[in-house]
């Protein structure tokens, strides 16, 4: 786990120029791992930024195409996934564009979710409960608390949902996260808090 | 409540369980917590959420599909270049 998204590490340079070399030499099991790897969450970036499912899925397919085309191009300066989800947020924003659709990425003004939870002297009103009904072999169990996290996130708005994914999900470094969606690391951090509240939220209203 | 409050420790808790908070700030929530029972519960609901999130983003059943479209394609796009 990284203690900073509890997300699995992201390949090191040295993993990504293997991945890189099997992908030049048309290795099609390599391109299936890092396929199965990254393509979920692709696409469910690209809803965000283009507002369609299946907008998305054509983008998507279209930056894997870009991807192989342009593999033996890629150098050292992001990681391998970094490099991919750059191509695909720009030609999901490009897409968007086209169709008259303008996407943000900024963190926005002030959170006001919580804003009943505490007193006047910030103190909580109604005191949260610890989730005793959430244990690992409940998770395990059912897929019901995880698609109420999916749909949770799916309801974002497209930075946090960006974020959330590129972060959370796939556990990219913060600066490439920022430099993927031309944010700085405080906004970043915003968002991706933000998100957490709203996703906290939605399991909280399943526990009660 | 030693320092802050508790809205002041819902608003850090993001930093606090991905480990950025500077060390006396990390230190003011742990004592903070260490008297209040709601924050510590909202941390551990933020440390789950965090966890349910990582969870709910591995793989997709659509993927094999969506792989056979994309090699099609590039057989395809490579058969009109040829």
């Amino acid at each position: 786990m990284d203690p900073r998204g509890g997300c699995t590490r992201v390949p090191g340079i040295g993993s990504d120029w293997e991945q890189v070399r099997a992908l030049i030499a048309g290795d099609r099991a390599a391109f299936a791992q890092l396929f199965r790897q990254h393509n979920a969450a692709m696409v469910r970036v690209a809803t965000g930024i283009t507002g369609s499912r299946a907008v998305a899925e054509e983008v998507t397919q279209d930056a894997w195409v870009a991807v192989l085309k342009h593999i033996a191009g890629f150098e050292e300066r992001s990681s391998l996934a970094g490099w991919i989800f750059t191509i695909l947020v720009n030609r999901a924003r490009s897409r968007a564009r086209v169709e008259g659709r303008s996407v943000s990425f900024d963190a926005g003004g002030e959170d006001n979710s919580l804003a009943a939870a505490f007193d006047g002297r910030g103190h909580w009103k109604d005191t949260p409960a610890l989730w005793e009904e959430i244990t690992p072999d409940r998770i395990v169990a059912g897929r019901r608390m995880l698609d109420v996290v999916t749909a949770a996130i799916e309801a974002l708005p497209p930075g946090q949902r960006a974020v959330m994914v590129l972060r959370g999900q796939q556990g990219l470094e913060a600066e490439e996260v920022c430099a993927i969606l031309g944010i700085n690391e405080g906004n970043m951090r915003v968002m991706l808090h933000r998100a957490r509240l709203a996703v906290r939220a939605a399991i909280d209203r399943l526990e009660r | 409540m030693l320092g802050l409050n508790c809205k002041q420790v819902v608003a850090r808790s993001s930093a606090l369980i991905d480990g950025e908070l500077p060390f006396w700030e990390a230190l003011q929530l742990r004592l903070h917590m260490a008297v209040c029972k709601g924050c510590t519960a909202f941390v551990h609901q933020m440390r789950v959420t965090r966890s349910l999130t990582l969870a709910a983003g591995q793989g997709s059943p659509d993927d094999d599909a969506a792989l056979a479209a994309v090699l099609a394609r590039l057989a395809s796009e490579g058969r009109d270049a040829g």
